[in-house]
């Protein structure tokens, strides 16, 4: 429904502009022979009537927008529109002469309300036309608002995920089974334990150091996982084991920070911890043509009836969000699970 | 008492860590150390521990699923770094947990209260406590039965049909059968009701396997199944089956 029928207030405010411009053609019109009476008699009805007309400017704005072509076509539909309204609008306004021609009153004006007529239709035109302009003005500030309103949206997901990242960057189960490896190593292996120690003080560090920052270097996000990695190692043994490659044009590339941490520990959590003989992370980034792609791999339960990897996993859902509000369209992350493994791929521009 | 105790993790250092506390307790023998549920089952059946330290994440079988297979038979402790359902499910029936990381000396209250335990000859609440465990939505993909050391995985859309025993049911399954101390009332509240319906008091039957519902001589209702075997339906078995299949 267009906007100025759906509102009361809206419309009087519409009409009334409308009757002063009927004012101002009538007050011409008196300077052709015609007094005010007999002017406003013919002028306003077909002026309310034309206010109506007008308002199918709103359509034609809608089917023709300014972003769809060139101006030529824009101006060509709009002066096909506006001959036609007042086209119309003549038959309109021949059609109320007539009848006024049949009161007394008006009669004897017949004659000079007819040699207005190519005047009447060269005003329809002009104030459709005039119509056509204010509704492309009003279309252009409703899509400014439009695209405000979008990135204000965009801009509140990419809070929320950052949020979310944030809360999830270090999982508790993590801290705790890290923990326990140091009290167990505190017996046996003191160095051990000390190293342990210092490799989980490190991790802690770096995620709050970058959780702070725009973007980091590739490079960093990966030693990030690598130092993850090596603190899950020393609980789950020979059953973590890790082949990267990290190609040395894509280690520059700038991404948001802990993008691949809930991708590495989704790995370790859903595919090492529920294998029985535990298996191979691989983790693979390179670099072609300005893209970056990051693949990463981990064995997953294909036995029927097992605990399947969960395609939308918390972790899963977060990177694709926060992929989604940083780049769109330009970033892309599909997940598969085929004969036992479990593959995340991420693709996004690296200038 | 003398305790003779298994220890069970999927992580090296958690068993190194239980078993150093325990070595410095008199009275408490280690008896096996076990990588996984499988181990465990095993396990129990050949060497017949009072205790289990049992983690709760493990691959394959979890600490819940060994609990429903040897809980009868064994008292266990939890040990997990999972609060979260651990304590729903023994705070409501009183068994005991520890959460890692822990001390000794809350190893040895553990210890305290399983000899308690022991001596008032108590029995665990197994079945409340495995289905306390249980995922609270959604149907259970899977049922383990135990056999002797072995544990045997059916993938519930194997399953044929199920057979009240006395008290064992018995699963037909890829033309064996596996008995299970359960009842079918149990097993009907953990199975997908929309696959598996109960066509007689002895009988519950896996929709897919139906191949058409016959009357004999006495007019009583058979399911024939796909492989000809031919199993009674009840009065109200058939309502329910009538009621399933939208007649």
């Amino acid at each position: 429904m267009h906007p100025i029928l759906s509102r009361i207030d809206r419309l009087a405010l519409y009409l009334a502009v409308w009757l002063s411009v009927c004012a101002l053609v009538a007050g011409v019109f008196t300077r052709f022979g015609l007094n005010w009476t007999e002017a406003l008699a013919l002028l306003v009805p077909l002026f309310l009537v034309y206010a109506f007309v007008c308002l199918s400017a709103w359509y034609v704005s809608r089917a023709t927008p300014l972003t769809s072509g060139g101006g030529s076509r824009v101006l060509s539909s709009s002066i096909v529109a506006a001959t036609f309204a007042s086209g119309l609008w003549l038959g309109v306004t021949r059609g109320w002469i007539a009848v006024l021609s049949l009161t007394a009153a008006f009669a004897p004006a017949a004659e000079r309300y007819t040699q207005q007529l190519p005047f009447l239709f060269a005003i329809g035109v002009l104030l459709f036309m005039l119509s056509l302009a204010v509704h492309y003005v009003l279309l252009a500030f409703e899509a400014a608002r439009e695209a405000e309103r979008r990135q204000l949206e965009l801009e509140i997901l990419t809070r929320d995920a950052e949020l979310r990242a944030l809360r999830a960057q270090i999982d508790p189960h993590f801290l705790y089974n890290s923990l326990n490896s140091i009290s167990a190593l505190t017996g046996s292996d003191a160095p051990g334990a000390r190293r342990m120690c210092l490799l989980l003080g490190e991790f802690l560090r770096q995620t709050l150091d970058v959780s702070a920052r725009q973007r980091i270097p590739l490079g960093d996000e990966l030693a990030m996982a690598e130092r993850y990695l090596n603190i899950e190692q020393v609980r789950f043994g020979s059953r973590l084991r890790v082949e990267r490659r990290l190609d040395q044009d894509a280690s520059g590339c700038l991404v948001p920070p802990l993008l691949l941490q809930p991708l590495v520990e989704n790995a370790v959590t859903h595919g090492i911890a529920r294998m029985l003989e535990g298996g191979l992370i691989r983790l693979d980034a390179t670099r072609t043509n300005g893209r970056l792609a990051i693949v990463i791999e981990n064995p997953c339960d294909a036995e029927p009836g097992g605990v399947a990897a969960r395609p939308g996993g918390m972790g899963l859902d977060n990177v694709r969000n926060r992929l989604d509000a940083m780049f769109g369209r330009e970033a892309r992350m599909d997940t598969r699970a085929a004969a036992g493994v479990f593959r995340v791929e991420l693709e996004l521009p690296c200038a | 008492m003398r305790l003779r105790v298994a220890i069970v993790d999927d992580e090296d250092l958690a068993r190194a860590v239980v078993r150093e506390y325990l070595a410095a307790m008199p009275d408490v023998e280690v008896v096996a150390e076990c990588a996984n549920g499988f181990e465990a089952v095993k396990a129990v059946s050949e060497l017949q521990p009072d205790l289990l330290f049992l983690d709760v994440q493990m691959p394959k079988l979890n600490g819940f699923e060994v609990l429903d297979l040897v809980g009868r038979d064994v008292a266990v402790v939890f040990v997990t770094a999972y609060d979260q359902y651990a304590i729903r499910a023994f705070e409501v029936h009183a068994v005991d947990y520890l959460l890692k990381p822990f001390g000794a000396d809350r190893l040895a209250a553990a210890l305290d209260r399983v000899r308690e335990r022991l001596g008032r000859g108590d029995t665990m609440p197994v079945q409340e406590l495995a289905a306390a465990a249980q995922p609270r939505q959604g149907h259970t993909r899977r049922i383990l039965v135990r056999d002797g050391p072995r544990v045997h995985v059916l993938p519930v859309e194997k399953i044929e049909y199920v057979q009240a025993q006395d008290d064992y049911v018995c699963f037909r399954c890829e033309g064996k059968e596996y008995l299970k101390e359960q009842t079918l009332g149990e097993l009907e509240t953990v199975l997908d009701p929309s696959r598996f319906v109960r066509i007689h008091r002895s009988f519950l039957l896996n929709l897919d396997r139906l191949a058409r519902v016959e009357l004999d001589e006495r007019e009583n209702r058979i399911a024939v199944l796909n492989d000809g075997r031919r199993l009674p339906i009840s009065r109200t078995g058939y309502a329910r089956l009538s009621e399933l299949l939208g007649k």
